[in-house]
């Protein structure tokens, strides 16, 4: 407990020293920062993130934490310089950031990523970097590079296609092309697909595609995924030569806005995972309790049928204004494993929180949670959260 | 029709007007919006009560109408308490202070342009029912073009800081259904779209490496009504979600992330740690047990612990003349060297 204290102490001398210093020196410079604690882990963190329009061709933006566990630890998930050439010809982005290009997954690099566009509606994008490795972890001969080409129709279809190579340890981990389309034929129909093929191992590394379109108050959408697990490897993993046993999903969602304030919503999809068979659904039902949402009440149902994966569930959340800058919200959760294994009939989660936000960009929110699960008969979990935002201008 | 069935009849009735104003098919008592319309068929110029229309600014309060405004022609008003208190829909005020904050704009620089016709902008304000006092964006669009600004998403003209602003956008944009699993395939091919509202920072949280401490499942515990994929009990059941959803977790997480975490609580490979296997995982008869079927459904969690130096485990009985034969299975195919690249050669050895 002295340890705990001790922690905290040194975590809340950190916060006031990087918070207080803030001061106006740019226009507008927009600044938020998290200090968040979970007794379940004994640790303070602290989130600060930031952005800064300089001028009207260059902003910059980050977004870091700290951590204030006995080996204390930092790491930066966003630090990225933006340039826009005025006309809108091109743009690069520079530091680090996450790459999603096309048919690519996202992958966050230290790096460099620039596009240029033609008035034709056509789009060049390049980018090479490094993959980040976490706490700055050794990354020697570790690269990744690629780029796409698209082109837009008149702003109702966008084609392209991609290409990235990745290297770790001078290897080669991953070699794809990709193509993704995207189409919106007015205000009912969307449509959008995206593939990518394994170049070092050939066949289909991942493939989606969804099409939606929207009769109000009704929404409906298909769905189709293909993963082969073993290309979503690094080709460099032993794992990755295990053979092709893709996992397929093909579903559909149904959205309706049965009422002004009432949201329906269901999903299923029929699932095959290595060649065997299975399913999944969901229902959900959201009612807001006033016309801006700020209350509301939610239920929702969920069975999980593939593989060894067999459970069904129930999930229940419900928040509310209490006045004068307060909320409260809960969540609580029951999951039934189809068979427990010894590890629980049942796993019930739970969690209840109380928030208050100032008029003055102040947020604190505290919350208990409470639950058994597989590993634990029970846990108890108490978390704490104060924001602070500035906009400086 | 029986009694009984037009008593369910009738209590279902009652029940469904009970529900109206919960549900929203009956609007809540609400004060009466202010009767625009009614001033402006008596040609009521708006200048007349927003007298300080041409004056407003970010750092001045909105150019709402003082009682003092009112009771110039309502010579005798019935109660002392502010006209506006009871004769406006209170969200008006709140929209106005909103548009305030989130948007850069001038009455003073529009007012010559609009030659002191407000109606040209503000087009509903002559309707009997208006939807909204706050000119649409269709109608900035109808004077400016910014076709630059519009080509390169560029929309920081207008907007200070849209990914706060958080506006729904009203088209095919809006994120409801199941926008989890379908942003990736949208955004595949819309960058410039997506990068409109959302900056850097929205995918970092999540696609980043060293993101666990920034979800926002974790960090927003009191959103609730946030559905991201780690909320609730998730982190409990996180290996029967992975085989439920085979390949997903590659597109955020590295075997490494497993590695990390596994080996903070203690269940990785190792000594004094117990083994997450089941009985019959591994066993010295033909087939050698349920882990060759288990690897193949879901390789990312085997990486995720025995990746790296751990990969050696499966080496030793599955290497080339190893009593565990070749670990290759249907469809298997590589373009690497097998006896230089990895992780070929770790099995087939260093060749000629």
């Amino acid at each position: 407990m002295l340890n705990g204290v001790s922690i905290m102490r040194h975590f809340l001398a950190l916060v006031c020293t990087i918070v207080l210093p803030v001061s106006a020196h740019a226009d507008p410079l927009q600044l938020r920062a998290n200090a968040f604690t979970d007794s379940r882990a004994p640790a303070g963190l602290l989130i600060l993130e930031g952005r800064d329009k300089i001028r009207p061709w260059f902003d910059v933006e980050g977004l870091v934490w700290t951590g204030a566990r006995p080996d204390a630890t930092a790491d930066v998930m966003t630090l990225a310089l933006h340039l826009r050439e005025p006309s809108g010809f091109g743009d690069v982005r520079g530091g680090r950031f996450v790459v999603a290009t096309g048919a690519i997954r996202p992958v966050q690099i230290d790096g460099i990523s620039a596009l240029a566009r033609a008035p034709i509606g056509t789009k060049v994008e390049v980018f090479g970097g490094a993959p980040v490795a976490p706490r700055w972890g050794d990354r020697s001969y570790n690269w990744i590079a690629g780029g796409r080409l698209s082109q837009s129709y008149e702003g109702r279809a966008v084609t392209g296609v991609s290409y990235v190579q990745r290297r770790a340890h001078g290897e080669n981990a991953d070699e794809e092309i990709g193509t993704d389309v995207s189409a919106s034929a007015g205000r009912w129909l969307d449509l959008a697909a995206r593939g990518a093929y394994d170049l070092i191992s050939p066949g289909l590394t991942e493939a989606t595609a969804t099409v939606s379109t929207r009769a109000a108050p009704w929404r409906f959408e298909l769905f189709g995924i293909h993963r082969s697990t073993g290309r979503l490897l690094p080709a460099t993993s032993l794992f990755s030569v295990l053979g092709d046993f893709p996992a397929q999903t093909l579903g559909g969602t149904v959205l309706w806005k049965a009422a002004p304030r009432l949201d329906l919503f269901v999903s299923g999809a029929g699932q095959s995972v290595g060649g065997e068979l299975g399913a999944n659904a969901l229902g959900r039902a959201t009612l807001r309790l006033d016309d801006e949402g700020l209350g509301f009440l939610g239920f929702e149902l969920r069975k999980q049928h593939a593989s060894t994966a067999k459970w069904s569930g129930a999930r229940v959340i419900a928040a509310g204004p209490l006045g004068r800058g307060f909320r409260a919200s809960t969540e609580l959760e029951l999951v039934i494993p189809d068979a427990p294994n010894g590890r629980g009939v049942a796993w019930p989660w739970g969690i209840v929180a109380l928030s208050w936000r100032s008029l003055s960009s102040w947020e604190i929110a505290a919350a208990t949670e409470a639950a058994s699960t597989p590993d634990h008969a029970f846990e108890l979990n108490a978390l704490a959260r104060v924001s602070r935002t500035w906009e400086l201008r | 029709m029986s009694r009984t069935s037009l008593s369910v009849l009738l209590a279902l009735s009652i029940m469904l007007a009970a529900c109206a104003g919960v549900l929203g098919l009956r609007p809540h008592a609400t004060r009466v919006a202010f009767p625009h319309r009614q001033h402006v068929m008596k040609g009521v110029n708006c200048k007349e009560c927003h007298t300080d229309v041409a004056a407003s600014s970010k750092e001045r309060p909105p150019h709402f109408p003082t009682k003092s405004d009112c009771v110039r022609c309502h010579t005798q008003p019935h109660t002392d308490r502010d006209c506006l208190g009871c004769h406006t829909d209170p969200s008006a005020r709140g929209g106005a202070e909103l548009a305030r904050e989130h948007l850069r704009f001038d009455h003073a620089k529009h007012m010559p342009a609009a030659k002191g016709d407000c109606v040209r902008c503000h087009q509903e304000v002559a309707l009997e029912r208006p939807q909204a006092l706050r000119p649409k964006m269709a109608t900035c669009f109808s004077c400016h073009q910014h076709e630059k600004q519009w080509a390169t998403r560029d929309c920081d003209g207008c907007h200070v800081d849209l990914e706060g602003e958080r506006t729904l956008p009203a088209s095919h944009l809006v994120h409801d259904g199941d926008w989890l699993r379908e942003h990736g395939t949208q955004a595949a091919s819309s960058r410039d779209l997506c990068a409109t509202c959302h900056s850097e920072r929205s995918c970092s949280t999540c696609h980043g490496v060293g993101t666990v401490p920034g979800l926002p499942a974790r960090l927003a515990f009191d959103e609730v009504r946030l559905n991201g994929l780690h909320r609730a009990g998730f982190r409990s059941r996180h290996s029967d979600e992975a085989r439920a959803q085979p390949g997903l977790c590659t597109t955020c997480h590295s075997e490494q992330s497993c590695v990390e975490c596994h080996q903070l609580r203690k269940v990785a490979p190792g000594e004094g740690v117990r083994s997450p296997h089941p009985r019959n995982w591994l066993s010295q008869s033909k087939g050698g047990g349920d882990h060759g079927h288990q690897a193949r459904l879901d390789p990312m969690g085997c990486a995720g612990c025995h990746g790296g130096a751990g990969e050696q485990l499966c080496v030793n009985c599955h290497r080339v003349g190893g009593p565990g034969g070749s670990p290759h299975g249907p469809g298997f195919a590589s373009n690497k060297d097998k006896f230089h690249d990895v992780p070929c050669r770790q099995c087939h050895g260093v060749g000629p």
